[in-house]
């Protein structure tokens, strides 16, 4: 689902991915482990086209999506209308003024199973950190992803909404998604994780 | 806890003031005493023609207020010809913005193309557009109207591209991975993040744009300032202050009713 051979990428000069490898399997969630700089967040990055990396090959079957750590949702807007903003790849610009009532049915689904269809109407910005996460992953969802890159999606929660978060990346790998999470916390990677890799220095150590 | 010696961290040195600040200083000076002479800034002109002004009070009080009725009249076209002018620039102003703005256009042409009809729209100053206009559409309140729109178009627009410029990245990220298109972006991440700013710019510019209406119906535009003109060339002081207290209680207001809007707005 998703192949990384050999990706290289520096930032003036200084070397952050030096020839990095993974490949991920539908439904495997991966979690990446390593020290800041280790270049962890720079691999999600380059997958999903927010930078370009250097050299290498990245090969991903479907659509990658991408979950951060800050979450980025459009705090004035309701939980809906930011769920509905993963269909605009797919939506022609003259359908993408206003979200039509298939892409909010679609959206409201993807809601729900992030268990947050009771506050569909809500703005994101009232919304605790973890149910902002959730929709974020909703989000997501409504890209219609194949592939789900975490950028240390729990380092901004609360220990109870961490595991929340987890655990729906857990069950959505468990539905055929393959996930890719950026961790800080080992244990947690322990527990959720099919599979531990960890960088250092640029390389899968 | 102990102090560190002065051998391990010795006390940073006072720094004074490079020499390319100095110059600059007496630069400035300089300038000032230009300025001081080119202006012919005399306080001592001042005094010596107090009784002038005394003259121009005596003969403006009591104010005339049998005047009041056709002053209040063309206060509020003051007031409408600041508001066409506001509105009928918001489509103009929004589409320079969304090109000048890098969040929102990532052409450099683009965004250069965009600055630079904003920044000549914002450098004519908008009496001379009135000027020209009055000469298209004769004198009026449309020539007024037409004036601000052009030139409230170049501030209103930068402003707006400044806010834009300051959104957040994050969102914007997070819908270009979605796949999103320039324009999907900034309907979707950029413009929902803003729109308090914008309004609140905007309202801040019919505030400002109320105002300049007074001084474009001082060159012909209509309104309460073409009446001020009026006293003042046949002489009928008491009738001009009036006028001015109206234009206070005018510009009151909207500095008011704007300032509560947009306090609720929160921009």
């Amino acid at each position: 689902m998703l192949a990384i051979r050999g990706l290289r990428k520096s930032f003036g000069g200084r070397v952050v991915l030096d020839g990095f490898d993974l490949s991920v399997e539908p439904g495997e969630f991966v979690a990446l482990l390593g020290p800041n700089g280790s270049g962890k967040s720079t691999v999600l990055r380059c997958v999903v086209g927010l930078e370009t990396p250097d050299g290498g090959s990245i090969e991903v079957g479907g659509n990658a999506a991408m979950v951060f750590q800050k979450i980025h949702l459009v705090g004035r807007r309701n939980a809906l209308d930011n769920v509905c903003s993963g269909a605009l790849g797919r939506l022609p610009s003259h359908r993408s003024l206003f979200f039509s009532a298939d892409v909010r049915e679609e959206a409201m689904r993807c809601l729900d199973r992030v268990g947050l269809a009771d506050r569909a109407l809500d703005r994101c910005a009232r919304l605790s950190g973890g149910q902002q996460q959730r929709v974020a992953i909703a989000r997501a969802l409504c890209q219609r992803a194949d592939v789900i890159l975490a950028d240390e999606p729990v380092s901004a929660l609360d220990p109870q909404a961490a595991v929340q978060v987890m655990e729906l990346l857990k069950a959505l790998a468990g539905e055929g998604i393959a996930v890719v999470a950026v961790l800080h916390q080992p244990e947690l990677a322990q527990t959720y994780a099919h599979r531990i890799v960890e960088m250092r220095a640029g390389v899968a150590a | 806890m102990t102090l560190t010696s002065p051998q391990e961290s010795s006390v940073p040195r006072r720094r004074w003031p490079s020499p390319v600040v100095w110059i600059a200083v007496a630069v400035l000076l300089a300038v000032h005493v230009l300025a001081w002479q080119a202006t012919e800034f005399s306080p001592a002109a001042l005094i010596a023609g107090w009784d002038g002004m005394a003259d121009f009070l005596a003969e403006s009080l009591p104010p005339d207020f049998s005047v009041l009725g056709k002053s209040l009249e063309a206060a509020v076209i003051t007031l409408y010809i600041g508001l066409l002018g506001t509105t009928f620039s918001i489509p103009f102003a929004l589409a320079l913005a969304l090109l000048a703005s890098r969040a929102t256009t990532s052409a450099a042409w683009a965004q250069q193309a965009a600055r630079a009809v904003l920044s000549f729209l914002r450098s004519v100053p908008d009496v001379v557009f009135a000027l020209i206009f009055v000469t298209a559409v004769g004198l009026g309140p449309f020539a007024g109207v037409l004036a601000l729109v052009f030139h409230n178009t170049g501030v209103m627009g930068k402003l707006w591209a400044e806010a834009m410029d300051e959104s957040d990245r994050g969102p914007r990220d997070a819908l270009k991975v979605t796949g999103a298109s320039g324009p999907q972006i900034a309907l979707h991440a950029v413009l929902p993040t803003v729109m308090p700013s914008l309004a609140g710019l905007l309202l801040y510019r019919l505030d400002v744009n109320v105002r300049s209406s007074l001084v474009l119906g001082l060159v012909g535009a209509g309104g309460i300032g073409f009446l001020i003109n009026q006293s003042i060339k046949l002489f009928r002081f008491d009738e001009m202050v009036t006028h001015i207290l109206v234009v206070l209680l005018l510009v009151v207001v909207v500095d008011q009713a704007s300032g509560f809007v947009r306090k609720r707005l929160g921009a």
